[in-house]
């Protein structure tokens, strides 16, 4: 193993359901991630990403396979692992205010005092732009800002590796093209690995130093395409990068290869 | 709906129907000797608190209510935990729950003065019986429905089983546990009035029984204006704790108004 290898999958393989139920989801699933980096994973609705998300974050277990975290294999979810959910309106604590839910994830952090903590989950959410916002409760907050929230929250347990589960597939495209560029700011800002799941291939290229393209269901790892753009990104520039086309039309293809097999 | 305009709009109400009530009173469609104008119930109220027999069994009455009220939603509260805890105590005790749901009060009440005597405990064990089940209902169905992101975040987080509880799950559910015991302290009210009645030692019900088997006509009516004014005390006090332990929800749903 690579001593920057942060996140590994071993043959990830899970099914839902049994006898003639049985729906087999994950079909052998290898990747790593190493420390530092952004990487993307891209796949259809369906084909199973929360459910990768889920083993990787030690919140379901894996049928057969192994994940392993800083080198350890992942049973329950381990600290230093944090992971902000698909649907943000669920997951923040309607009964705290915004500053409140991202203290509530600072356990085992450098802050101890409750001033520190406090400075702390205020500094987050003037960063994600919610400053004027710490003392409002998530029902009087917009979609996008409750996701600007639980992204803070998901910075605030000061995680070595952040696992975001399609944080912006809810949210409208222009907030979304802000949101995007907000997340790649904040985890070079917060020097912080993330694992992004979405749908959307050119938001996991535009997003990624990595991408890995996921097959249909049974899902495995169809292909994984480096993207060398460094890590300035800029909406319209990049977008019209010979690299960023170049990524974007490897992955449509991966993809395209995929659909006319089950056509054929 | 501003605060100030609901206390106004309960406030005409309330003139409304003693100005009815007055109204009936006058017209002598029923005899004055069995309905009584407002004032002749005032002066009966009176001659009660002059002889102190108001007083002392009110603050029995309202002091067995909200005992056994808060009692009962501790209980609710604990058995919705232990259900939501255990699938095998949940299949259990809902089994227990819809057999002792259906019983009325009074049918319970003579065994249980044989087995508890006429002093607190009589009243506690009624009271148990008909207001665990508002809280213990609600709140395990709203433990149930807590949303699974705030539980696995909690999780992410290293909680433990009895955090997540006590931390997540517990204050997700506030709002729905107070829905039922709004519910129970209505129903412990009529179950204290209802055991006092058969009891027939002290307490509102048992005055209610005695002044009008003694046909004390206008004090008849005052004890049952009494149990109408203990309703709304009661209810006043259980919104009170509600806006103290879940201000946030109160606001919520004010806000969506
Ligand atoms: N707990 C479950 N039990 C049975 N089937 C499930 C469960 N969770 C998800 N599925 C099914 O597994 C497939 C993959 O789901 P999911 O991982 O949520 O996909 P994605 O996140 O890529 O949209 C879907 O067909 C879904 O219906
Ligand atoms: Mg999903």
């Amino acid at each position: 193993m690579n001593d920057t290898t942060i996140l590994e999958a071993v043959d990830l393989r899970k099914a839902y359901g049994h006898g003639l139920q049985r729906m087999p989801i994950l079909d052998g699933i290898d990747f790593r991630v190493r420390k530092g980096d952004f990487v993307s994973v891209v796949g259809p609705s369906g084909c199973g990403k929360t459910t990768l998300l889920m083993a990787l974050a030690g919140l379901s277990q894996p049928d057969t396979g192994e994940v392993r975290f800083r080198g350890q294999p992942v049973t329950q979810p381990p600290q230093g692992l944090a992971v902000v959910f698909q649907d943000y309106s669920r997951s923040l604590f309607p009964w705290k205010t915004a500053r409140e839910n991202v203290i509530f994830a600072m356990r085992d952090t450098a802050q101890k005092t409750r001033q520190e903590r406090r400075d702390r989950a205020d500094e987050l959410l003037a960063a994600v732009g919610l400053k004027e916002f710490a003392q409002k409760y998530p029902w009087q907050l917009s979609g996008g800002m409750q996701q600007r929230v639980a992204i803070a929250r998901g910075l605030a347990s000061e995680s070595d590796l952040l696992l975001l589960d399609e944080p912006l597939a809810a949210v409208d495209a222009q907030t979304r093209a802000d949101m995007q560029d907000l997340i790649l700011e904040l985890a070079q800002r917060f020097d912080q690995t993330c694992l992004l799941v979405t749908h959307d291939v050119d938001e996991a290229v535009y997003m990624a130093d990595k991408v890995i393209v996921l097959s249909r269901r049974p899902t495995s790892v169809a292909t994984e395409i480096p993207v060398d753009l460094g890590k300035r990104r800029d909406q319209l520039a990049t977008r019209e990068q010979p690299g960023f086309l170049h990524a974007r039309h490897e992955v449509m293809e991966r993809i395209r290869s995929y659909r006319s097999q089950m056509a054929g | 709906m501003t605060r100030a305009l609901l206390w106004s709009r309960g406030a005409v109400s309330l003139i409304f129907v003693l100005a009815l009530w007055q109204a009936v009173a006058l017209s002598g469609a029923v005899p004055a000797k069995f309905f009584p104008g407002i004032p002749a119930i005032i002066d009966g109220a009176r001659q009660m608190i002059a002889t102190g027999e108001l007083p002392r069994n009110e603050i029995l009455t309202l002091g067995r209510a909200l005992t056994g009220l808060v009692l009962a939603s501790v209980a609710g509260i604990a058995l919705a935990l232990l259900s939501d805890a255990s699938p095998f105590f949940d299949r259990g005790f809902r089994t227990i729950s819809s057999l002792l749901q259906p019983v009325p009060p009074a049918a319970v009440v003579p065994m249980a003065i044989f087995a508890l005597g006429l002093g607190i405990k009589l009243y506690i064990f009624i009271i148990l019986l008909v207001s665990i089940w508002g809280p213990y209902l609600n709140g395990a169905a709203a433990l149930r429905a807590v949303p699974r992101e705030q539980i696995l975040t909690g999780r992410m987080l290293g909680l433990s089983p009895a955090a997540i509880m006590f931390r997540i799950k517990l204050p997700a559910a506030m709002p729905q546990i107070f829905a039922g015991i709004r519910y129970a302290a209505a129903v412990s009210l009529i179950a204290v009035v209802v055991a006092e009645m058969l009891a027939g030692r002290d307490g509102i019900g048992f005055l209610l029984v005695r002044k009008s088997f003694s046909i004390r006509i206008p004090e008849t009516y005052a004890l049952m204006f009494v149990t109408m004014f203990n309703g709304v005390l009661l209810a006043l006090l259980v919104n009170l704790a509600r806006r103290v332990l879940t201000g946030w929800h109160v606001r919520q749903t004010g806000a969506s108004k």
